[in-house]
């Protein structure tokens, strides 16, 4: 008698036949009759008809046809509540069953059908078995709890069922306590206000004694602790340690998080730091010998360890060798780690592995080894020459996908040393023909106008024609006959932008290609800190912030590591601390070639004379109606024109076989509240003659990726409400939607216009800070950054200084009288994230104040004191 | 918390379904993982994210699943959990639902879908993990497993093991080995049985210069108890077992391994001193200890393989000679020695010359199998083989016969078992147990030691 058999039952006749056995007289028929629902239950087979006859089976004191009975009831009690009324009177009387079994599923399933016409019934029995004198019957109902709560919270409450929760919490079985902290965590978690789990160190050091098993749930506790001192963080490092040689692969990462974030806080030149840094090798080591899926899992959570510290693993590199039957998410990941610890130490070795791989079956593998071939030159300068002569081996495989891919990575070669490897150039003419991906075809064109322009002064006359008429021929073909808004729009901005001011143009367009660097394949550096707080969550595996895929309020909050402050700090970090570092952040630019951008790289450096506008006007400009006279000719004024050369969101080449993880990510960036870097300045005001332009851009998967289109007044048909005219630096965020070739909406925004006369707009709400932290910073700033200037002519009084500057975003912390001089005390932040504090010292009668400011970068001051200056002179 | 679990044939069919907190799509979850692992050519990475509308991503329900024994075992979640205990949790509920059905596979669970889901209602309660222990459950399950043959304990032939994944096999369990831990609750006479094997993972990668470029052995000690939980055991090891690179053991060069780690219940009183290991075992399987050994080998490597190639371009004529040696001592032997070479694109025909006749050579999947049941310790053997290989399109390349090989050749892996042998080269010395049945005879033991290929990658 098996149960293999109830799945071929002939589909017609079955119900009615199945009912007939559930009525049937003999108990094992019955029983056999509920194990053929069940099974039919999983085919997926719509079975509630039944259920009237299950219920009738109930009444029964043989165990393991109650049990099978109240399986099925679990399954269709929450779809069916009406019909578990029915089975309301049989609930109740098994809660009070002897059997201790019987009085657990009976609370189990119960959980599963509340219907509010007989709450009454089951709060009661539910309330009694919290106290049952067994664990088995507590730790059910408190889950039981939970589980109502969903269905009704306000009974829950309203009934004081949470008291008896926090009772369980000091149970003397370690699963009833586990369950009701469960139970409790989950319902706070639907009450974002509520304080149900407040974590302190008091209540971490109950929850320490009460739960001796939950070690993953106490270690992320720990973890979301920030000690006071590098003391403390030492010791608590000491009492986790020897957890990482736990069995448990959770464990183990959940203590590394726990390091990774510790690290921060100790000194990086004590011996016990060091240690800490060799201990957590093995472990991770020993990670790669468990199963292909947790390997997989690992592997993500190392990728983020190797970058934030390379030196753990450094010594390592031989784990992450391609196994020949590694499944290909393992392979891939692998690739990935051991181009994170390519160094010229191992580079020779690395190669050698990559060529192998290259001659593999898997073709995303494949490409990936490629791929990896070209960032190890990019990586490790002194492998370049060999990194080209491998990849030039590639090409003479002549296998389509490989070629293809070793064009697209000459490209970025050729971006980092240019003028170095021009004479693979023939080489790789020989294989035109055969590419037909895009990626590949653009980085062909890319490679070969740029070796033109190269030499466009040596060239005699015709060829440089040729050139010129195919630049003309191309804003022609792009402007006007090209569907996709992308492309015209940056046709435009183009042709705009020469036809109106050349000289800008070459500023903007011709600036300095950005080197390439092997800082594109890496996480951004706070998304990265983000990320190792995550370590063993889903996060660290997607590469994606948890707010970008789950709900509720737990993902809003954003971790960040800690920050070390030297032995005795206290309090919160000042803002301006983290601020401060993120400028320091290498300028990342994409991969990305602009065909266009380059196409225009004429070598050209004049001096630049732009005449300076106080106010712009921004219009719908016709462009091509008016061609090049009326365009001057209308009140279209040059330098108004910004323009971005970064590059257009080309769809991310995909370069992995996750493709479909990467499909989901796309547009992330732009979700509410997915990461954004924060803005970097391409394009310095000092540079452009006070066109500054910003931007910022995400980050998947080696793909540098910009969330920034060039938006001016030259954009017909602006879907955008754009202040008119545009206030002298005045910064606006636009986003706009643009239509892509794949027809998908996607969402590009930040723009910063920046007109030379640095006004208040540069100021940001929400410069006010607290109090203490002002105190603490203004103690923290050296004082080789404090400025002082004088404010001269200025005829208010003390509180109308105040309220002036609160208008324009500056923010009076403190006001202080001293010996008949009013001192404010004084918060502002920048757009770009900067704090400066200031103190003003205002005497009556006298129009000359001092202003002293203390900033972490002073070289703003200078340029704040102007702005303080105008607001008070205006 | 954990909204699903799953268990998918692997051909997709759902054998196994239940939904722990009715949040989520329902079971058409399960089509759209099915359709997303069809969907790629390869294996599909075990922790994925998918979206059914697409527009928002917070609807996205995350899937995190193992395959074992050619099954699916999935859970979904909407949390940003810690997938290390989901894995965790599933490779234990796998070896759980072994424990109770006797062994993992698609007959066997839908033989006992009414256990499995006994069992589940136990294991998880609202998605909440509650215990996974066999011991404990065992006070909760009331359905018998349902199995497909009687045991019998005299069917020592196919003594096999009971986890060890091999190459050949992905699951090559004896009869004995695979009935479950509770189905013998009246057969008294059955229980009092011990199984204790040693399990080796080699792999190894050697460059086409004959340079090993990487070894290591991933070592096992597992058991399997049907004696009544909670009967003492002791396990002596080899006693020049030294951890660490810095430790010294006895006179020799001692057995080293890198790293050990153990299960939470071992004892380990008398391991520093006597390198005993001290356990009372509930009753089921249990991964008593676990180990890894790179790149110092204290014996030489089992197989050498010496391969020579010739081709001919112009007549897409391949030549490959193959020469295998082994090396292990010569009272050893290797069984089930399998070597599988990738060929080039398209090759048609196969001619052979094999060294003896017991060996068996063919084209499968676009690469060449050569089956040598059993090599015996200190010999050598080969095999040429002769392949035409369709030219590449264009004009014909005026190529010479040269030794240069033709691309998609290789690399060669080789897979094999080697009983009685650890390459560690370590040893259970004894298994004692404190237990005394009381009544009918002693409690039967069996410990085996067994190497076998992870990987083993020849490149040419």
């Amino acid at each position: 008698m098996t149960d293999s058999k109830y799945f071929t039952t002939n589909k017609k006749a079955e119900i009615f036949e199945l009912k007939a056995e559930l009525n049937n007289e003999k108990k094992e028929k019955r029983k056999e009759a509920v194990k053929k629902v069940i099974a039919v239950i999983t085919v997926g087979k719509d079975v509630s008809s039944v259920f009237p006859d299950i219920v009738n089976c109930m009444q029964t004191d043989n165990l393991k046809l109650k049990k099978l009975v109240y399986l099925y009831l679990m399954n269709y009690a929450k779809s069916q509540p009406d019909m578990a009324i029915i089975a309301v009177n049989s609930f109740v009387k098994d809660c009070e069953d002897p059997n201790l079994l019987i009085q657990a599923l009976a609370v189990r399933t119960m959980g599963c059908i509340w219907v509010d016409k007989i709450t009454e019934y089951l709060s009661e029995p539910l309330l009694k078995c919290l106290e049952d004198e067994h664990p088995y019957v507590r730790k059910t109902a408190a889950v039981c709890v939970a589980k109502l709560h969903d269905i009704n919270a306000q009974m829950v409450e309203d009934q004081g069922f949470l008291d008896y929760l926090w009772g369980l919490i000091a149970d003397s079985n370690p699963m009833v306590v586990a369950n009701a902290v469960a139970a409790l965590s989950e319902i706070s978690e639907s009450h974002p206000n509520s304080n149900l789990l407040n974590l302190n160190t008091q209540n971490i050091n109950k929850l320490r004694t009460a739960l001796n098993k939950g070690q993953i749930f106490m270690l992320d506790c720990l973890s979301n602790y920030n000690p006071k001192n590098d003391r403390k963080a030492q010791s608590i490092c000491e009492r986790v340690t020897p957890q990482l040689s736990h069995a448990n692969s959770a464990v183990v990462l959940s203590v590394v998080k726990v390091l990774m974030k510790f690290l921060e806080l100790l000194p990086k030149d004590s011996d016990y730091y060091n240690m800490l840094l060799k201990k957590l090798a093995p472990p991770l080591v020993t990670l790669m010998s468990g199963e292909s899926e947790v390997q997989y899992a690992s592997l993500r959570n190392i990728n983020l360890i190797v970058q934030k510290r390379p030196e753990i693993l450094k010594q390592e590199i031989k784990v992450f060798f391609v196994k020949y039957n590694d499944p290909i998410y393992v392979k891939l990941e692998k690739l990935d780690i051991r181009i994170h610890l390519a160094s010229q130490a191992n580079i020779a070795q690395v190669l050698a592995e990559l060529k192998e791989y290259a001659t593999e079956v898997n073709v995303d593998f494949v490409r990936k080894a490629v791929w990896a071939t070209g960032r190890c030159a990019i990586k490790v300068e002194q492998s370049a020459e060999h990194c080209v002569s491998t990849l030039l081996d590639l090409i003479k495989t002549k296998v389509n996908y490989v070629v293809q891919e070793v064009i697209a990575v000459i490209r970025d070669i050729f971006r980092k040393y240019s003028n170095k490897y021009e004479s693979i150039i023939a080489t790789l003419c020989e294989n035109l023909d055969s590419l037909d991906e895009p990626d590949a075809r653009s980085a062909m064109i890319w490679i070969l106008l740029e070796s033109f322009l190269e030499g466009f002064h040596d060239e005699n006359t015709q060829e440089q024609l040729t050139l010129l008429t195919l630049v003309q021929q191309m804003l022609t073909l792009a402007t006007q006959d090209s569907d996709n808004p992308d492309l015209r729009e940056r046709g435009y901005t183009y042709w705009a932008l020469l036809s109106a001011d050349p000289v800008t143009a070459k500023e903007v367009v011709l600036s300095e290609k950005p080197l390439i660097s092997q800082e594109t394949e890496l996480i951004e550096p706070t998304a990265l800190e983000e990320l190792i707080c995550h370590i063993g969550s889903l996060a660290s595996v997607y590469h994606k912030p948890s707010n970008a895929f789950v709900e509720g309020s737990h993902g809003i909050h954003r971790k960040h590591l800690p920050i070390h402050h030297g032995s005795t700090d206290a309090g919160d970090s000042p803002v301006g601390t983290t601020t401060a570092t993120n400028l320091e952040q290498p300028q990342v630019i994409p991969s990305q070639g602009d065909l266009l951008g380059s196409l225009l790289n004429l070598d050209l450096s004049l001096p630049i004379n732009v005449p300076q506008v106080s106010s712009m006007q921004m219009g719908a400009v016709d462009l091509l109606g008016g061609g090049l006279d009326s365009l001057v000719g209308q009140s279209f004024i040059p330098s108004s024109v910004p323009a971005t050369f970064a590059p257009s969101p080309t769809p991310a080449v995909v370069r992995s076989g996750l493709n479909d993880l990467f499909e989901l990510s796309t547009g992330i960036g732009m979700a509410p509240g997915g990461y954004v870097a924060p803005k970097a300045v391409w394009l310095p005001a000092v540079k452009a003659k006070g066109l500054e332009i910003s931007g910022t851009f995400t980050h998947r998967q080696g793909v540098g990726w910009i969330l920034e289109s060039s938006l001016t007044g030259v954009i017909p048909s602006t879907p955008l409400a754009i202040h008119t005219p545009l206030m002298p630096n005045q910064s606006i965020d636009v986003s706009l939607s643009l239509n892509t070739l794949g027809g998908c909406e996607k969402q590009y925004r930040c723009l910063l216009l920046q007109l030379p006369q640095p006004t208040q707009c540069a100021f940001v709400e929400g410069g006010k800070m607290e109090h203490q932290v002002f105190l603490a910073t203004w103690k923290n700033i050296p004082n080789e950054n404090e400025l002082q200037f004088q404010i001269k002519e200025c005829h208010l009084n003390a509180d109308t200084v105040s309220s002036e500057l609160q208008n324009n975003n500056v923010y009076t912390i403190a006001k202080r009288n001293v010996e008949g001089r009013d001192i404010l005390y004084q918060s502002l932040k920048l757009t770009n994230g900067i704090w400066i504090l200031a103190e003003l010292r205002v005497q009556p009668g006298n129009p000359n104040y001092t202003l002293s400011r203390k900033c972490r970068a002073p070289e703003v001051s200078q340029y704040i004191y102007q702005v303080h200056n105008s607001i008070l002179k205006n | 918390m954990i909204s699903q679990f799953f268990i998918l044939s692997s051909k997709g069919d759902p054998l196994i379904y239940k939904d722990f907190r009715g949040d989520s799509g329902g079971r058409d979850v399960a089509e759209l993982f099915y359709r997303k692992l069809t969907g790629l050519p390869g294996d599909e990475s075990p922790v994925v994210m998918v979206t059914s509308g697409g527009k928002r991503h917070h609807d996205g329900r995350h899937f995190i699943h193992i395959r074992h024994s050619s099954l699916y075992l999935v859970v979904t979640t909407s949390e940003n959990v810690s997938p290390f205990s989901l894995l965790e949790l599933l490779s234990r509920l796998a070896t759980l639902l072994g424990d109770y059905c006797g062994s993992l596979g698609e007959g066997t669970i839908s033989r006992n879908v009414a256990l499995v889901y006994e069992l589940l209602d136990e294991v998880l309660d609202y998605g909440y993990v509650q215990t996974t222990s066999t011991e404990m459950l065992r006070n909760f399950i009331q359905t018998e497993a349902v199995v497909s043959k009687p045991f019998s304990l005299f069917d020592l032939s196919s003594v096999g093991l009971f986890g060890a994944e091999t190459q050949q096999s992905k699951v090559a369990p004896s009869s004995a080995a695979s009935r479950p831990v509770l189905s013998s609750r009246s057969d008294q006479s059955q229980k009092n049985e011990v199984f204790l094997d040693v399990v080796e993972r080699l792999s190894v990668l050697i460059a086409s210069n004959g340079s090993l470029l990487k070894v290591d052995v991933q070592g096992e000690i597992r058991l399997k108890s049907f004696l009544p939980s909670g009967s003492e055991m002791r396990i002596g090891l080899t006693e020049e077992f030294c951890v660490g690179k810095s430790e010294l053991r006895g006179y020799g060069p001692g057995i080293r391994v890198d790293e050990v780690s153990f299960h939470s219940s071992v004892n380990l009183d008398e391991f520093e001193s006597h390198r005993i290991l001290r356990l009372q075992p509930p009753q089921g399987e249990l991964t008593v200890m676990r180990y890894q050994l790179s790149d110092d080998l204290p014996s030489p490597l089992p197989f050498r393989l010496f391969p020579s190639v010739q081709w001919d371009r112009g007549s897409g004529r391949l030549q490959v000679y193959l020469k295998l040696r082994c090396d292990l001592p010569s009272k050893s032997q290797a069984l089930n020695v399998r070597l599988h070479l990738p060929l080039p694109r398209g090759v048609v025909s196969l001619s052979q010359e094999l060294s003896s006749p017991e060996q068996k050579a063919e084209l499968a999947d676009g690469a060449l199998r050569w089956d040598l049941p059993q090599v015996q310790g200190g010999s050598q053997l080969s095999g040429l083989f002769q392949m035409d290989v369709p030219g590449p399109p264009g004009p014909p390349s005026h190529g010479l016969s040269t030794s240069a090989s033709p691309l998609g050749l290789g690399p060669a892996s080789l897979s094999f078992e080697l009983p009685r042998h650890t390459c560690s080269g370590l040893q259970v010395r004894f298994l004692r147990l404190a237990f005394r049945p009381c009544g009918n005879a002693n409690p039967h033991k069996w410990v085996r030691h067994l190497s076998h290929s992870d990987a083993y990658v020849i490149r040419i």
